[in-house]
């Protein structure tokens, strides 16, 4: 198993993701993630796999802003079809990061495909995304997530790391509020608005 | 109306309901619809591999502004009731849902998909509604989006063979 532990890896990308909006899987790493880069720009997944087709809509729907997908290998095996649809769209703002440990960590830790042989990077690359490429260690990770950051492609950044959890909070919010409070960022950050209420039938 | 007036007249009404990105994947029943979805310059139009991924790209959509529409088969919907449930009802997210209802009566193919459509929409607690006639079509769509923001549910439209010009309006359905 890698040396690498996932939790070390989002702190290094806290530091590069400025404003990026960041929708994390279902699992320990949305817990990991909130702590590294508590923000209200973040957005924890429940329905596992869906992590990178939601990113896929705010990218698509946002192009000016900068969006990472944080997901995990049990996650992405779930919605492969995914990568074909990123591949197609080709949005150049969104950043799809797998942390794959081989497990499904949240769920037994029962081994993944991954863990006998099925290589994400290999699918990625064949469903059409060209900037797929696996982070061999801290500063491989570094360097690419800053790149994407920096550049304008589509990109998939596969990592190996350990199965250890960092001892976290809890995540501090229910769903819905994490989808008020979200809304919110995007109206201040980017100006607009999206959620507006109708005068009572009593006005017109 | 034959299927592409009925297809241009359903997309109007999407236009005036206000929507501006929509996730499809194909039938032969929706192949008119589907076509002039990719000729709308006002829709942002995602193709998919899997219906649930439709429902995940329409959320992430709607979280940053979008007014959403996805268009698919009733099998599609089947594919996507995880991610309805666990993301746009534990999250309050508006969605029309537009469903070309195959197995419903008179369809020689896909009896048990069309049995089971309205049961689960029921189940789901989706509000829906079918649509028979072409001239209803594009007030009819406008309704189901303001309800669906209003009540932050999805709302689901059935679309049968009538109502995407493939057959005759039967008055007394």
């Amino acid at each position: 198993m890698g040396a690498m532990q996932r939790f070390d890896c989002l702190k290094t990308l806290s530091r590069l993701a400025g404003d990026a909006l960041v929708v994390s899987s279902a699992g320990a790493v949305t817990l990991e993630w909130n702590a590294a880069r508590p923000s209200d720009g973040n957005l924890r997944v429940r329905t596992l796999g869906l992590c990178s087709s939601i990113a896929l809509g705010m990218a698509l729907g946002l192009p000016q802003r900068k969006i990472i997908a944080l997901d995990g290998d049990g996650s992405l095996l779930m919605n492969l079809s995914s990568l074909a649809t990123l591949a197609r769209m080709k949005p150049k703002n969104l950043i799809h990061i797998v942390f794959d440990n081989e497990v499904y960590e949240a769920s037994g830790k029962k081994k993944t495909a991954t863990g006998e042989g099925a290589d994400l990077v290999g699918l990625a690359r064949a469903a059409g995304i060209q900037n797929a490429l696996w982070a061999g260690s801290a500063a491989e990770f570094a360097q690419a997530a800053e790149r994407a950051l920096n550049g304008a492609a589509l990109t998939f950044i596969g990592v190996k790391v350990g199965t250890e959890r960092a001892a976290v909070p809890p995540y501090p919010i229910d769903e819905v509020e994490n989808k008020y409070r979200f809304i919110r960022h995007v109206e201040k950050t980017e100006q607009m608005v999206i959620l507006s209420t109708n005068l009572p039938a009593s006005y017109d | 109306m034959n299927s592409t007036e009925a297809a241009q007249s359903i997309v109007a009404g999407l236009r005036d309901a206000g929507i501006n990105f929509v996730a499809t994947l194909p039938d032969i029943n929706l192949a008119e619809l589907l076509r002039a979805v990719e000729e709308e310059r006002d829709f942002i139009h995602v193709p998919l591999c899997r219906e649930e991924e439709g429902i995940g790209i329409c959320a992430g959509a709607y979280l940053v502004g979008k007014k959403c529409a996805a268009i698919m088969q009733n099998g599609g919907f089947f594919n996507s009731n995880n991610a309805i449930v666990s993301t746009l009802l534990q999250y309050q997210i508006p969605l029309l849902l537009m469903i070309y209802f195959a197995g419903d009566v008179g369809d020689r193919t896909f009896g048990s998909t069309g049995s089971m459509t309205e049961p689960v929409l029921q189940a789901l607690g989706i509000r829906y509604y079918v649509m028979r006639d072409s001239e209803d079509a594009p007030e009819l769509i406008r309704r189901a989006q303001i309800l669906a923001e209003d009540c932050r549910r999805p709302v689901a439209l059935l679309l049968t063979k009538e109502v995407l010009g493939r057959r005759p309006a039967l008055r007394s359905l």
